[in-house]
């Protein structure tokens, strides 16, 4: 990826008493390095892919320490690498996405979480959870009470956050068990500071290395019969061990209030949500005073029942303010006090809502109802300020009822190479009639968007040609999978591709062959274009895909004999390559690789040189397409087979018609769509391209000098 | 503003306007100016032109006065408590208001005038484009304060991006505690000299300054609301390139009312300009026996000849039927040539080669030959199709800035004569009068509604190939089953029917598909639309009755797979 992050190495490197200013993922960067972390790896994914950006780009810096970085293929990978800290005393950290990336991690999770850890081990994962989120909505929080491992949820401070990075560690150390952190969305992109330490180079390291390896040990294995003793071990040693770490540490926090006799158990992470709720119902202040007792837990897995009871008892009412179903923080409490025959009443998901995210509006709903009944003067007035609220949303919404707001979701960047394909696809089925699409994870579930509205089925990062499986040997059609380069090494290859021609099944398999793993940031693959390439690159404005040919060679190798490769921006081909694909008499695996570069890394590497050519006063040709607004008809056809940003309308100059023409605006990148999709599509001729050349050389200049004379003879006014 | 609660303030963008920089700048600001400030945001995939909001939190009062204690603030806003909603944007403006974010009482509204489009709005064959002047009302509505302004021109303007534009409303506006030097010591970021060094900077600092002045001006937005909403209206005033000077004759000028006149004279123009003084006398003629009609139900002009005028328009764009004489005529003249450097923005010293896409098929062709002729080549290409070939068509790139394209081009636009012997010719005005006899039979039989109704059906025809096919079949189908009483209900009300016909053709106008169509066909008691035959490559599954013979390599099985 050719982003950079020069800035936020510039933060790692902070020593002890210089104050960090910068983003929550960043500072838990930094905490990493605070606590001697020895290797670091994870599988990049919105909200925390920027932990291993800066960690890869910082890599020098990180060999200066010892650390070795591994950005893995998978978050299974990942997972796995944590094995180190089994057998020696290396802190390991490790990130990804949640929900999906702790699925895919599950396997590893449960064989690293049964022999237990020696070195401390840390978990970052990306609660996507909620508004902005970009996964299905489920909890991390399962896989920490089914595997054994410890659970934090820092209160979101930057402070706090890093503490609980370094406490994590420890935790890890003192209970042999994992540690998973989870951040939301909104925790991993507030931006705050803190007073750094120093960074630690950890003892073991890629600098001081080990001279041997542990000694033979079947405890450590996860294989029966030890595993028997180890599911023992959780409940017997390592939990308990745990709960003594957080007490000790006062890792939870507890905050006193005015009303002793009532009292608020709250996940650390939803604290400051919790705080602006009270403050709403008049309960705190802006300092974060509470009029009710809180406890904050920090950590939510394991939970210490001694805690618990002492805070709830002889309390007439505790509120367990906890995000998402199923309420298994409440539910544990419920039972740890009704064992203890604690019979404080118990509120929570009684009173909030189960599912979905708890803003600030939503909590304030659910607390207010409990303060009413509770806060000795709390009245309904508290909780008026909501249904005015909904009130002005209904009114607002009767104003536009007539048309509604249309949705705005992210789609095909300005020039993106897999926008043409989906303009082809389209046209395709025009012909072959409409197939069963399996769509996948990445840039091109884009296409599910208006105006293409393409994908029967998503079932995960890389599972479009597995999830068709059951579909294509059942319809009289053939079914088409779609795949990126992201999601065919993320797992493709191995479950969709390898099980399709072991089974010897007829499938049509689309490749959208880019170079990186786009919408999670543009990270690096191996089919990425090599640094070398680039540079040796004369028209830097090309693109340099085809320069490897990882994914093709992979293909061959496992036997695959239909094998198409198509330049995303011909239409034309890519429809006919495609209804061959869908039409051809060849049975068993049918492959189609779309090929272009990711637009935004072509256009990171376009855009500085054609300044440095115009400084230096060379020649430089720049396209753009156009449409004739007179000729233009005003059906957008055009529009519907491309939906790109910078083809759009505008009012029809002609005062005899009445609908908008279609225009083209800057920031068109001149990537040919246009113009491909005219021919393919016969569309109305009113589409040009223009090329304009700055600095043209001497013989251009005569030649289009007398020509243009000529020209302008023939023209009419 | 209150002094024991933090300053809340939102931030509407879209993906890659800077949104991030902008948070980036502000919180430095914050740290400069001695303030405790928070800000989050939810990228995620929204950086893909996607809608996304950065959130900002500042305490009012600066950290010395705090004796140390720290305000804990929102990593979310709170619906009605917002000071500040600023957005790059109008309709995501309005998307917040509508999630009740902005008060009446409390919240202020700096936000673009600026639309971008979303993909919804422009693939609508019609205009699906939201109503400014509604999404305008609610912001009035919802806000303490307004400003509206067009961001994104000024941000062009100064050469940069539309985050240092909202950063200068947002300082601006008085609303957060900093002063004017501490957002521009942010955005130098280091840098002190009274010139930066960097030219980015320096076009952030423009546009910064430029949305200050603006938002600290009240007096002009009055001015730079009305000028959002009057640009809608004179855009639609302006003329197009050429036809201006071909007057309307005088004997029309008599004949037609004045509420007709403007129409008729820019239809007549356009005739004379598409063909030639004698078929543009047709036009005026066949207009005539519309208004004979119309003048008998409405006498009075009460309605302001609302059925003549819309005829007007849409026979003069009709009988102006687009073909390649007409494309190629429009696209070698000496102002689209300009037009096109304009829209480019080619520099003078720059060469600009303009390269024309063309894809004439048969009918194309066969348009400019008479009846026989065409009807042979037509009866070829169907052959060729029937035999799986795709249509045959020519797939041009001429390069109107060549000698030879533009030649051929000229060449082209000079078959204007021939165009009258074409085949194509003869069915446009056949159809064309099948129309205006609806429209007249609707007037004078049924009533002025129904006649209105169908007069309006001409906004159907448009464009070429495809899309005007299809514009015809919906026209034509709309005459035969909704313009006449039917059969089954002879007696249907007129009115009843020109309640049919409107709704009809506004759902026609909603999708290509035409699903709409004919839904509100259907459920106005008329038959959908006869399915057009089209060319399918069917494809049988090969040998389906033994599958997964041939292509495995190995029998399928679950040894070793087993775990």
């Amino acid at each position: 990826m050719e982003v950079s992050f020069r800035k936020d190495i510039e933060a790692l490197r902070l020593g002890a008493g210089q104050v960090f200013h910068g983003e929550g993922i960043l500072a838990i960067t930094k905490g990493l390095l605070q606590s001697g972390v020895a290797y670091v790896g994870g599988y990049q994914g919105a909200p925390v892919s920027h932990l291993l950006d800066v960690m890869v780009q910082a890599k020098p810096y990180m060999d200066e320490l010892g650390v070795h970085v591994e950005a893995c293929a998978n978050e299974a990978s990942a997972a796995a690498m944590l094995g180190a800290s089994i057998h020696y005393p290396l802190r390991g950290a490790v990130t990804w996405k949640s929900i999906v990336g702790t699925n895919v991690a599950a396997d590893a999770l449960s064989n690293l979480s049964s022999p237990g850890v020696k070195g401390g081990v840390l978990i970052v994962v990306g609660e996507d959870y909620g508004e902005g989120a970009s996964v299905i909505q489920e909890r991390t929080h399962a896989y920490a009470l089914k595997s054994g491992m410890c659970l934090l949820d820092p209160r979101p401070d930057l402070g706090q956050m890093v503490r609980m990075v370094e406490h994590g560690f420890a935790l890890s150390e003192a209970s042999n068990m994992p540690c998973m952190m989870e951040l939301r969305i909104r925790a991993c992109h507030v931006r705050g500071s803190f007073e750094c330490r120093d960074n630690r180079a950890p003892a073991v390291s890629t600098r001081a290395l080990m001279e041997e390896p542990a000694g033979f040990d079947y405890m450590r294995l996860a294989h029966p019969p030890v595993t028997f003793r180890q599911e023992k071990l959780k409940g017997e040693e390592r939990i308990p061990a745990a709960r003594r770490y957080v007490v000790e540490h006062g890792l939870n926090e507890l905050m006193p209030g005015r009303h002793a006799d009532l009292g608020i158990v709250v996940q650390g992470g939803l604290y400051n949500a919790l705080l602006r709720s009270l403050q709403q119902i008049g309960l705190a202040n802006a300092f974060g005073e509470s009029a009710i007792p809180l406890l904050v837990l920090n950590v939510t897995c394991p939970l210490v029942p001694e805690q618990l009871a002492d805070f709830c008892d002889g309390k007439r009412s505790v509120l367990v303010v906890e995000e998402g179903q199923p309420e298994y923080i409440e539910q544990e409490i419920a039972t740890q006090l009704r064992r203890r025959g604690i019979t404080t009443p118990l509120h929570g998901k009684d009173m909030l809502p189960l599912a979905g995210e708890l803003g600030v509006e939503v909590m304030a709903g659910g607390l207010s109802t409990w303060a009413r009944q509770y806060v000795p003067g709390q009245t309904a007035q508290q909780g008026e300020w909501i249904d005015v609220n909904r009130q002005r949303r209904e009114e607002v919404a009767r104003m536009l009822a007539s048309q509604p707001l249309p949705n705005r979701p992210p789609s095909f960047c300005v020039g993106c190479p897999e926008r043409p394909v989906f303009s082809a696809l389209k046209l395709a089925q025009q012909e072959t009639g409409p197939v069963h699409i399996a769509a996948d994870i990445g840039c091109h579930a884009f296409g599910t968007f208006e105006p293409f509205s393409m994908g029967h089925s998503i079932l995960g990062y890389g599972m479009s040609l597995a999830s068709r499986a059951g579909v294509s040997p059942v319809m009289q059609r053939r079914t088409l999978s779609v795949m990126g380069d992201g999601g065919f090494w993320h797992n493709g290859l191995l479950t969709g591709v390898q099980s399709a021609i072991f089974n010897g099944d007829d499938a049509v398999l689309l490749i959208f062959k880019n170079g990186y793993t786009s919408a999670t940031g543009t990270q690096d693959i191996i089919s990425t274009p090599d640094e070398a390439v680039k540079e040796a690159a004369v028209d830097k404005q090309q693109s340099l895909v085809d320069k490897n040919q990882t994914i093709e060679t992979t293909l061959k190798g496992m036997g695959v004999q239909w094998l198409r490769t198509v330049h995303s921006y011909d239409v034309a081909r890519m429809r006919k390559t495609l209804v061959d694909a869908l039409t051809s008499d060849f049975q068993g695996l049918k492959v189609v690789i779309a090929e272009g570069e990711c637009q935004l890394e072509r256009q990171r590497r376009i855009r500085p040189w054609i300044a440095q050519l115009l400084k230096r006063g060379e020649r430089v040709m720049r396209v753009k397409y156009g449409v004739d607004e007179d000729v233009c008809n005003g059906d957008h056809a055009c529009i519907r087979l491309s939906g790109c940003p910078t083809l759009t309308l505008k009012d029809n100059p002609d005062p005899l018609k009445v609908d908008p023409v279609a225009t083209v605006i800057d920031g068109c990148v001149g990537c040919g769509l246009c113009g491909a999709n005219a021919h393919a599509a016969t569309l109305c001729p009113s589409f040009y391209r223009a090329e304009v050349i700055t600095h043209p050389k001497w013989h251009e200049r005569l030649v289009h000098g007398l020509r243009s004379r000529i020209v302008r003879a023939l023209q009419p006014a | 503003m209150q002094t024991t609660q933090p300053i809340c303030v939102l931030v509407c963008a879209l993906g890659g306007e800077g949104g991030g920089v902008l948070t980036e700048w502000l919180i430095e600001t914050a740290r400069i100016a001695g303030y405790a400030a928070q800000s989050t945001s939810i990228p995620g995939v929204a950086q893909r032109t996607g809608a996304t909001t950065y959130y900002l939190e500042v305490f009012p009062r600066p950290l010395h006065e705090l004796q140390g204690r720290r305000p804990v603030f929102s990593l979310s806003p709170v619906p009605g408590t917002l000071d500040l909603l600023v957005s790059s944007e109008l309709l995501e403006t309005v998307r917040q208001i509508g999630n009740g974010m902005t008060h009446p009482d409390r919240t202020q509204i700096i936000t673009s005038s600026a639309r971008t489009l979303t993909t919804a709005e422009r693939m609508v064959p019609g205009d699906g484009r939201a109503d400014v002047q509604r999404l305008l009302d609610v912001v009035r509505l919802f806000s303490r304060e307004h400003q509206i302004f067009d961001m994104s021109r000024m941000a062009r303007d100064s050469g940069t991006i539309v985050s240092s534009v909202m950063l200068g409303a947002i300082a601006g506006c008085g609303v957060l505690p900093f002063r004017r030097e501490h957002y521009e010591q942010a955005v130098r970021g280091g840098d002190t000299s009274p010139e930066p060094q960097n030219r980015q900077t320096r076009a952030s600092l423009a546009a910064f300054a430029q949305a200050f002045d603006r938002v600290q001006s009240p007096r002009q937005q009055a001015k730079w609301v009305r000028e959002v909403v009057d640009k809608v209206v004179d855009d639609v005033a302006r003329s197009p390139d050429g036809e201006a000077g071909t007057a309307l004759p005088e004997a029309a000028r008599k004949r037609f009312p004045a509420a007709v006149q403007d129409v008729l004279a820019l239809g007549y123009a356009r005739l004379v300009d598409y063909q030639d003084e004698r078929y543009a006398a047709t036009y005026l003629d066949r207009l005539s026996h519309v208004l004979e009609a119309e003048s008998k139900r409405d006498p009075a002009g009460e309605k302001d000849w609302a059925i003549t005028r819309e005829t007007a328009r849409w026979l003069a764009l009709w009988m102006a039927f687009d073909d390649i004489v007409r494309v190629a005529d429009l696209k070698s003249r000496a102002q689209r040539a300009q037009r096109v450097r304009r829209e480019v923005k080619a520099g003078d010293e720059d060469i600009l080669k303009v390269y024309e896409h063309f894809k004439p098929g048969v009918p194309e062709f066969a348009a400019l030959l008479p009846a026989a002729f065409a009807s042979r080549l037509k009866a070829w290409d169907r052959r060729r199709i029937a035999h799986g070939k795709p249509a045959w068509e020519l797939a041009l790139k001429v390069g109107s800035h060549s000698v030879l394209g533009m030649l051929s081009l000229r060449v082209l636009a000079g078959l204007r004569g021939q165009r009258r012997r074409g085949s194509r010719f003869a069915e446009e005005q056949a159809q064309i009068e099948r129309w205006l006899a609806a429209v007249v039979a609707g007037t004078s039989d049924g009533s002025w509604d129904l006649g209105h109704e169908i007069a309006c059906c001409g906004r159907l025809i448009k464009g070429y190939g495809a899309t005007l096919e299809r514009g015809k079949r919906n026209l034509i189908h709309v005459i035969e089953t909704l313009a006449t009483a039917q059969g089954s209900d002879a007696d249907a009300q007129p009115q009843a029917r020109a309640q049919a016909i409107a709704a009809v053709r506004t759902a026609a106008l909603a999708d290509d598909s035409g699903k709409a169509l004919d839904a509100a066909l259907i459920r106005h008691g008329a038959p959908a639309r006869p399915v057009q035959a089209q060319p399918i490559r069917w494809m049988r599954k090969p040998d389906a009755a033994h599958p997964t013979e041939g292509g495995a390599r190995n029998t399928p099985s679950t040894q070793g797979k087993s775990r």
